[in-house]
């Protein structure tokens, strides 16, 4: 690449976007042109002093924060109650309520449990999502090879490739989600014709599960199961991996363990 | 969040919507100053911000029900509050320079010196410090697409993909419309320091 072809490309590098190859021949360029290097560094500079300056709009700090539920009320979009005795029996139910959560506070305490969010409640409802069909893959294919691809020119975090087709997995595409705020890809496919998703998430995230993390010391495989969903779920290299799916659960053992197998993977 | 708490007299909300929007606010509220940042920035006047933000908010807790938990509920939400701002600009059909009474005082207070040209690359604070408002006027001179699509990027940090989908355009045009918001937005800042001789550090004329 020449010093006009790097440049045109600013953009794309200075936003993380473009394929991994591109980033690779803009650095190698930069490392051997100081004027493009130090052009790069200007326009960089620039661009995010203006988009600090964006960022900082006074007029929107008069805005937040706000009381949504009065928002929402007040527009109209939840039904509200006028009857008193039905605001005496709501408050009765709410009392009740209450107090139960109280009593199953002070137990989970007792037996360790707690509110944190769950990272394999959280990936069991998107899973579920995508067995009914009504989450479907950003990025789909039955090829293992175009799916790692895909994985990791989008996937921010250290990722590598989906599981051989020899662990029974047959895959169908993949996406990005969030998890409780945390950045995850999943890879969903079959096993036996059935189901299965696989969660990656990078290895900081279990800061966000403390669950899972207090699981996960020693880096052993854990198994769990929420509803009708049984999870698996194991630090691989820098990700947490998890599968989930409606079969038996040394099948889905089996697609962990061959997570990221490929050669020109690691 | 606890809700019932405050709300109008004789007024709560019904046991599943409270659960609906227990959950719809705990999504919300830390992406709300994202929101209103961009939302202001995309009006063409921020004193409606309120306004509208509340509106498309609603609007989103409408269709509540046709989010997917576990997908990019910061995505979804954007496009409903991109859709509200194009919409009031369209309704209010006003001149898309136009600029509150504060934003034009910022860009008056300025020392009148000689511009040099290279100043903006080398110095970009010794511009940048005096002209907010610039920075929100040149923003309103863009076209609509291409002021979202710049603020999605600057102030949603949302990736092209992402920009792509909420505005339900190609990936090309976005990257193709960003590109261009950006050169014309340095060049509207060019413009206006060489205008007012805005001049690099410790330089004389």
């Amino acid at each position: 690449m020449n010093c006009q072809e790097v440049r045109r490309y600013w953009d794309l590098f200075y936003d993380s976007e473009g394929d991994a190859e591109l980033h690779f021949q803009v650095n190698e360029h930069l490392e051997n042109c100081v004027d493009c290097a130090e052009w790069f560094d200007k326009q960089s500079r620039l661009e995010s002093l203006i988009e600090e300056r964006l960022g900082n709009d006074t007029s929107a700090q008069k805005v937040t924060p706000v009381d949504w539920t009065k928002v929402l009320i007040n527009a109209g979009v939840t039904p509200v109650s006028k009857s008193r005795p039905w605001l005496f029996f709501s408050s009765g139910i709410l009392a009740l309520a209450a107090s139960l959560l109280v009593l199953i506070g002070l137990y989970g305490l007792l037996i360790g449990i707690d509110s944190s969010p769950s990272l394999s409640h959280l990936s069991a409802e998107v899973h579920q999502h995508v067995a009914a069909g009504s989450l479907r893959p950003e990025f789909e294919s039955q090829s293992d090879i175009e799916v790692d691809e895909y994985l990791l020119r989008r996937v921010s975090f250290p990722v590598r490739c989906p599981p051989r087709k020899d662990s029974g997995f047959a895959v169908n595409g993949a996406g990005l989600c969030e998890l409780s705020d945390q950045p995850a890809a999943y890879v969903v496919g079959t096993v036996d014709r059935r189901p299965v998703s696989i969660f990656v998430l990078p290895k900081e995230s279990l800061d966000a599960f403390p669950l899972q993390r207090a699981k996960l010391r020693g880096e052993q495989l854990t198994a769990c199961r929420e509803g009708d969903t049984e999870m698996v779920f194991s630090i691989v290299d820098k990700n947490i991996v998890l599968v989930a799916g409606n079969v038996e659960r040394a099948k889905l053992t089996r697609v962990l363990k061959s997570y990221g197998t490929y050669p020109h993977a690691l | 969040m606890s809700l019932g708490h405050e709300l109008p007299e004789g007024h709560s909300l019904t046991q599943s919507n409270s659960l609906r929007a227990e959950r719809f606010i705990a999504h919300l509220e830390p992406i709300q100053h994202q929101l209103a940042v961009f939302c202001s920035r995309a009006l063409n006047r921020s004193d409606e911000t309120a306004d509208v933000l509340q509106s498309a908010i609603a609007n989103a807790f409408r269709d509540f029900d046709k989010y997917s938990e576990g997908t990019n509920f910061r995505a979804w939400v954007f496009r409903y509050v991109t859709l509200e701002s194009l919409n009031h600009n369209r309704a209010a059909r006003r001149a898309p320079s136009e600029l509150d009474e504060q934003q034009m005082d910022q860009t008056e207070i300025l020392n009148i010196q000689t511009f040099r040209l290279e100043t903006l690359l080398d110095d970009p604070e010794a511009v940048l410090d005096h002209c907010d408002g610039v920075v929100a006027r040149s923003l309103g001179q863009l076209t609509e697409q291409e002021r979202r699509i710049l603020l999605l990027r600057a102030v949603g940090d949302f990736k092209y993909r992402e920009i792509a989908e909420i505005l339900d355009i190609p990936m090309g045009t976005v990257m193709g419309l960003l590109s261009r918001a950006r050169t014309q937005l340095r060049g509207k800042l060019l413009e206006y320091a060489r205008q007012n001789g805005l001049n690099s550090k410790g330089e004389s004329a």
